[in-house]
């Protein structure tokens, strides 16, 4: 294979102009125009970060194995078919022999028809260049794609015949081709071509096979849709002994053999796939309702999401929830919204996250923080209902936080929270836009069933080798966007609407109808891009609309949508039974209002309210009086207010405000009320901020000492009272403190000590003075006075130890404590081991143990007591 | 799309019955949802899965249930809950509960994994035997009722096509010389017979026990009927005499004192549920017959043993009458399971407007507590506080100033307490039936008023159900079972019986203001105000002035 990065040096360097064979990816791209450039770099936008220097820079970041990768992974199941087949296909491959392995012998009309858009498709990603007669799949796609023992192809197929008798004796190669029936040759070269060619030779193979044992057919029946390979023994059975003469079973290693993949093809009609699937499967359309009433139900659930995120912030309204450490909404939390919104937890999930996304709440960043409503959010209820709705759909739209994770858990096994982190995926707009676009496809008022879609999207996007996981994501996130599109009325009834389509930037169904299928024209040497292709079949992604293009689409939708919104209410039927029904929305004072008068009991299209007591109170104490109310109910009742309401508003009045509470700090009272008058009519009172409660008591906001004083000035003579009334008889004040102790007595001398510490002390002076005075042999060290501690060296310190221990007798040491403090002691050592030495001690009278470095030295008594 | 229809996100139907479309909305619905609520002018209809399976009993898909409610809805029906409707429908008729000829009772599958989880519950394991084939189980007979029960909480329901057992036959016809079944009773027999067994529920006074007398004439079988007292007995027997070809010696009367078993058996709950060392003596009076209809009257009352015993009948055909089917206990839905879905139910202010129930006024009278009883009131025990309210000195005089007011008619004084009665008994001059009053001497005295012998009756609770008093036009409540809804409804049925001259009845319930005695009332009135009965409130001050 020739290098793809650089043209061959002893060839023309200069770019090959349109028409000769390029030799190289570079040159190809090279010959290529400048839409079509674009249109590589648009299906392929790793390919410019950071954007190459120079096409050979290009074809060479092209061939990288990462974006090689990613874009095989972006094909579609038929490119990628397509692609596998060139996988296998002999290199250079001309067009027929692909086109050959693709629709197989029977030439598959489908397959023909959709192949030239296929491999433009490959073209344009720049994964196959090389004119017609040789097709070339970029170096590392072919790696990624060819069949090998470590990697099985997904076409199941194994190596050709060449390629599986490399390493073959060419003596056995001529067995196999005298057996097969072909004469044999002088070379293993021509041996193998002439193999091959009876292999590929459909007549003179099937000729072959026709004289194959029964069960010999079976085996390669078992093994011709892959895996190709398969064990033997070392003497195997007749039948897999003409195969393996023959060569129509390959030995690839002790014990394994492999059906070569010409054999396989032959086997296969010719088919490198068992299944082509040339085009998606059509999404098919479950039922079909009248689309004014799928736009209808659309709008209805469109007025629903409306409703619940308003009520989901109102309940939030005076302090939300709080953010957990880790980030995001505690499942207690969730659960208790969900409560409140009368939804289960995985749709309040994505109501919350509907709200967060279209920025309407967010934490309030406090210290101890909570979630509340941002300033987004009055201004969004400020706005028409279609256009608030509009706002919740594109945020939706765009939005890569998926509420359907909510709940699950990480890669590390932690619980993803509402409004926590790692709810990001990337694929979900356009999986989001995906689902819709294929929801457009269907006539207006069809709606699709959702493995339909799924299918369809899994043709689309189809991915390679096992990866299970990601798989599911895209199934799952599918399967959201059909249950949150219909959450927020983008469908009705599983139905695109009217709404839906314009917020798409689609226009309306019979306009689109004239769009169908185009048939690909003959160009299919041309990038995919020139071919007229009906605008559904684009993914969106691939062409991104502009922000002004999104907004007017956005803005479409939300104009046709306004219509059918239902018109807000002014009044409410009040019922006889102390409940009042709103038939339809109501105008937004009006709601309030009523929230605060009565509670809600049901809610829906229309709202029930329902009197209480207590809701009555709440209305009073909202500062509302029951003229106020009355007028307020006869001014917004259809029908005429019962009494059993009137009499309500009237007894709850009645009583409320009946006790009154505020704050004093003392009271003035007198049975002689007119010397009250008296009191507060003077102007010096003034200041004690006295009001009367009733005629005989004042109360008064200065303490009652101020009090008193304030009244003393001014000639009364007041007395002060108790808490339970008796008067209180002043004296001089007798300063007290809190309770406190008596301190503990502080003696001169010790306490005289008991006849246990006394023992103790009489042996412990005891042993330090047998430790002090009993004379010792002088030691080679200076000898140490009497109050110094003895010196050794630390070997002779063991050695003394290591005798007292033989000899049982007792030593003299000098000793330093942890805490740095000398001390002499006499010991018998017991042992010595491990740097310790465990012994007697005289001194303390029990058995210690010593670390030997901190024995400053040993010496051993006198033996004769002086 | 305007429609008279709202559906709620709840599974509330509001119904707008002023809409011109609100007769047919309400025929198309009646089906599936269950009238909660029949206020001025909208009323509230639930759908429950109960009300969706008893649909799908009675032949309806939900495709008709989706259409009707499509149709008719004046805003878009929330597709959430259309899907969960088709969802919960689908649930019925996977499992059938059905007669096998070798096996008998068998419970058979349409979808396996229903079956395997069920017969891993387990509630539902000791209610089976052995497992026939993958799809069928062996179902023990007399766990008919039981496992239909255990299946219903589990939610599949099992369709009962193992049928009814005929009973002992026995002639009766309806003797209809000068009056005949009126439409809608002849519509709930029909419905009732058309079910198999079930419950209706028709106003007091609008002729329930002719709905029994016209089940019994289709059943034309052997019958026993459960009442709730013995006065009620002998006013069933009465009835069914007059109504039917039945003779006083074909109807027996099961009660304390007599123990009659003849081919119609009227008997009481009170003697079923008479405990003896530990067993109920009388309830084999269930089997002492091949019974071919079980009537229970006030189905509402069904005491728990009878609840038990029931389970067992499940062969037999079952029929529950009842005015108000709200019970206290909650237990609305045992009596569902048990009995029979609800077969007929007709909004009390229908029947008014036919003209079968008297229209009824009814007033809230409101009584000022005096200083001293508020003061009194305020220091009393919570456990006496209702008490004291209720029987307050000031209830008396309004009370009289009532029956001043409605001199020369029938009026039935209503208490709680024996002593309030009493003493009411005392002023008004006028005699008491109470609990201990003997039954000899409550017919003499409710003879004597029907006949307006005498104008003014004190009773207690004794009479809160099913006495016959065509003549009471004026009723006085004076206190009651704390928050009894269905007493309240009951109480006002005693004057709902059309009269003859056609003029209106009158519900006067006195009640203590500021104290939880008009709380209890606020309660004891839901009811009722739901089923349209608009309560007038007045002051007992103007209404002592006013006299």
């Amino acid at each position: 294979m020739s290098t793809e990065e650089h043209p061959t040096p002893d060839r023309t360097p200069d770019p090959a102009p349109q028409g000769t064979a390029p030799r190289s990816l570079a040159e190809a791209l090279r010959a290529r125009d400048d839409a079509s450039l674009s249109a590589l770099l648009r299906t392929r936008p790793d390919l410019i970060t950071p954007v190459p220097t120079d096409l050979t820079q290009l074809a060479t970041r092209a061939g990288t194995r990462a974006s090689v990768v990613r874009a095989l992974e972006r094909l579609d199941r038929f490119a990628l078919q397509t692609a596998e087949a060139l996988a296998v296909a002999s290199d250079p491959a001309a067009r027929d022999e692909l086109l050959a392995l693709l629709a197989g012998d029977d030439n598959d009309p489908a397959v023909t028809a959709a192949f030239p858009h296929a491999l433009g498709t490959l073209r344009e990603q720049a994964l196959v260049w090389g004119p017609d007669d040789r097709l070339r799949l970029v170096r590392t796609a072919r790696e990624l794609l060819a069949p090998s023992p470590q990697h099985p192809s997904p076409t199941g197929l194994g190596p050709t015949v060449a390629e599986a008798t490399a390493g073959m004796s060419p003596g056995r190669i001529q067995e196999i081709v005298a057996e097969a029936g072909l004469p044999t040759t002088h070379d293993s070269v021509s041996a193998v071509a002439s193999l091959t060619a009876l292999f590929t030779d459909r007549s003179r193979m099937s000729a072959l096979l026709d004289t194959a044992p029964a069960e010999a057919v079976d085996v390669l029946s078992r093994l011709v849709w892959g895996p190709p390979y398969g064990q033997v023994t070392a003497d195997p059975a007749r039948h897999l002994r003409w195969l393996i003469d023959r060569g129509l079973l390959l030995p690839t290693a002790p014990g394994t053999v492999v059906l070569p993949r010409e054999v396989a093809l032959h086997l296969r009609a010719g088919r490198a796939h068992r299944v082509t699937e040339p085009v998606a499967p059509a999404v098919e359309a479950a039922r079909t309702h009248r689309p004014q009433v799928v736009d209808s139900a659309a709008a209805g659930q469109a007025y629903t999401a409306l409703a619940t995120v308003e009520e989901l912030l109102k309940d939030w309204h005076e302090g939300g929830p709080a953010v957990l450490r880790a980030g995001g909404l505690s499942v207690r939390d969730l659960k208790r919204t969900a409560v409140a919104l009368d939804v289960a937890e995985p749709i309040a999930a994505f109501w919350v996250e509907l709200a967060y996304a279209a920025g309407l709440l967010a934490s309030d960043g406090e210290a101890d923080e909570r979630y509340a409503a941002t300033p987004a959010y009055d201004e969004w209820l400020e706005r028409p209902a279609a256009e608030r709705w509009a706002t919740l759909t594109s945020a939706w739209l765009a939005a890569t936080r998926t509420a359907g994770l909510i709940g699950g858990r990480d890669t590390k096994d932690r619980t993803l929270s509402a409004l926590g982190p790692g709810l990001d995926r990337s694929a979900a707009p356009e999986v989001r836009h995906r689902v819709l676009a294929l929801l457009a496809t269907l006539p207006e008022g069809a709606a699709a069933t959702p493995d339909s879609v799924l299918a369809h999207l899994q043709w689309e996007r189809p991915l390679r080798g096992d990866r299970s996981a990601a798989e599911d994501l895209r199934a799952r996130l599918a399967r959201w966007t059909l249950s949150e599109s219909e959450l927020l009325g983008v469908t009705g009834r599983g139905a695109l609407s009217a709404q839906g389509r314009a917020l798409l930037g689609l226009p309306s169904a019979s306009a689109r109808e004239s769009g169908a299928r185009a048939p690909s024209g003959p160009g299919d040497k041309l990038p995919a891009h020139k071919h007229h292709r009906p605008a559904v079949e684009a993914p969106l992604s691939e062409t991104p609309r502009s922000p002004a293009e999104q907004a007017a689409a956005v803005a479409h939708a939300a104009r046709l949508l306004a219509p059918l919104l239902p018109e807000p209410l002014d009044h409410v039927l009040l019922q006889a039974d102390l409940t009042a029904v709103a038939p339809g929305p109501l105008e937004r004072p009006l709601a309030d209002t009523l929230g605060v008068l009565a509670d809600v009991e049901s809610k829906g299209g229309a709202t029930v309210y329902r009197f209480t007591p207590g809701s009555v109170r709440r209305a009073l104490d909202a500062g509302r009086s029951a003229s106020d109310l009355h007028a307020f109910l006869a001014a917004h009742s259809r029908t005429p207010v019962p009494q059993p309401l009137a009499y309500l508003i009237d007894d709850v009045a009645r009583r409320h405000g009946h006790l009154r509470i505020g704050a004093a700090s003392a009271y003035v009272r007198c049975d002689d009320d007119a010397l009250l008058s008296e009191i507060l009519a003077d102007k010096r009172s003034q200041g004690l901020r006295l009001r009367r409660l009733a005629p005989t008591v004042l109360a008064a906001l200065a303490d009652p000492a101020a009090l008193l004083e304030g009244l003393r000035s001014m000639g009364f003579a007041p007395a002060a009272e108790s808490a339970e009334g008796d008067v209180l008889i002043t004296r001089a004040h007798a300063h007290r403190t809190p309770p406190r102790s008596a301190p503990v007595p502080v003696p001169d001398g010790p306490p005289v000590p008991d006849a246990t510490l006394l023992g103790a002390a009489v042996r412990a002076i005891r042993a330090g003075d047998l430790a002090s005075t009993t004379p010792r042999k002088d030691t080679q060290a200076p000898a140490p006075g009497n109050s110094e501690l003895p010196r050794t060296s630390s070997a002779e310190t063991l050695a003394t130890m290591q005798a007292a221990v033989m000899t049982g007798e007792a030593v003299w040491i000098g000793y330093v404590n942890a805490e740095g403090a000398a001390s002499q002691r006499v010991i018998a050592p017991i042992r010595v081991e491990g740097g310790f030495v465990t012994a007697y001690d005289h001194t303390a009278d029990e058995v210690r143990t010593y670390p030997l470095h901190r024995v400053t030295g040993v010496a051993e008594l006198a033996d004769d007591q002086p | 799309m305007n429609g008279p229809l709202i559906v709620q996100s709840d599974k509330t139907l509001l119904l707008e019955v002023d809409h011109e479309q609100a007769d047919a909305c309400r025929r198309a619905i009646a089906p599936f949802a269950e009238l909660e609520r029949a206020p001025e002018h909208i009323h509230t209809y639930r759908v429950t899965p109960l009300g969706l399976w008893n649909a799908r009993a009675a032949g309806h898909d939900a495709e008709q249930v989706v259409d009707a409610l499509v149709e008719f809805s004046r805003y878009p029906v929330p597709h959430a809950l259309l899907v969960d409707i088709a969802e919960t429908m689908d649930r019925y008729g996977r499992l059938t509960l059905s007669k096998h000829p070798a096996h008998g009772l068998v419970l058979t599958t349409t979808d396996r994994p229903v079956l395997e989880e069920i017969l891993r519950s387990k509630r539902v394991i000791p209610l089976v035997g052995n497992r026939i084939d993958p799809d069928t189980v062996a179902v023990h007979p007399s766990e008919r009722g039981q496992i239909k029960q255990t299946l219903l909480k589990l939610g599949w329901p099992a369709e009962d096509l193992a049928g009814y057992v005929d009973g002992e036959a026995h002639p009766i016809e309806l003797a209809e010389d000068g009056w005949a079944l009126r439409p809608y009773q002849k519509q709930a027999v029909e419905n009732f017979w058309h079910g198999g067994s079930g419950v209706v529920v028709l106003p007091c006074g609008a002729g329930k026990t002719l709905v029994g007398a016209g089940s019994m004439a289709q059943a034309k079988a052997t019958t026993l009927i459960l009442v709730t007292n013995t006065v009620s007995a002998r006013q069933w027997k009465h009835e069914l005499v007059k109504r039917t070809s039945l003779t006083e010696d074909e109807i027996g009367e099961y009660s304390g004192t007599r123990k009659e078993i003849r081919p119609v058996t009227i008997a009481t709950y009170q003697v079923l549920t008479t405990k003896r060392k530990g067993v109920y003596p009388h309830l084999e009076l269930f089997d002492s017959r091949d019974w071919g209809l079980i009537v229970y009257d006030e189905v509402h009352l069904l005491p728990a043993p009878v609840f038990k015993f029931t389970a067992d009948l499940q062969a037999r055909r079952r029929l529950g009458l009842t005015a108000t089917l709200v019970r206290e206990d909650g237990r609305e839905s045992d009596v569902f399971s048990l009995i029979g879905p609800k077969r007929f139910d007709a909004p009390w202010k229908e029947i008014e407007a036919q003209g079968y129930i008297a229209p009824a006024d009814c007033v809230e009278v409101r009584v000022n507590l005096t200083d001293s009883e508020r003061l009194a009131y305020a220091t009393a025990e919570t456990e006496e506080k209702y008490r004291f309210c209720a029987t307050t000195a000031t209830k008396r005089k309004v009370t009289e100033a009532l029956v001043r007011k409605f001199a020369g008619q029938q009026i039935l004084v209503i208490g709680q307490y024996i002593d309030q009665l009493d003493e009411l008994g005392e002023h008004l001059n006028a005699p008491v039936i109470k609990g201990e009053t003997s039954n000899a001497q409550r017919e003499k005295l409710f003879g004597a008023f029907r006949e307006g012998e005498i104008s003014v009756l004190v009773v207690s609770k004794v009479a809160n159900f099913s006495i016959d008093l065509p003549e009471a036009t004026v009723a006085i409540q004076v206190s009651g079972t704390f928050g009894s809804r269905q007493e309240e409804a009951q109480r006002l049925g005693r004057v709902l019986r059309p009269k003859a001259d056609g003029h209106q009845a009158h519900f006067y319930s006195v009640v203590a203001r500021d104290t939880i005695d008009q709380d209890f009332a606020a309660h004891r009135q839901r009811f009722l105000a739901e089923q349209g009965y608009a309560y007038r409130i007045v002051d007992a001050d103007e209404l002592l002035a006013d006299n």
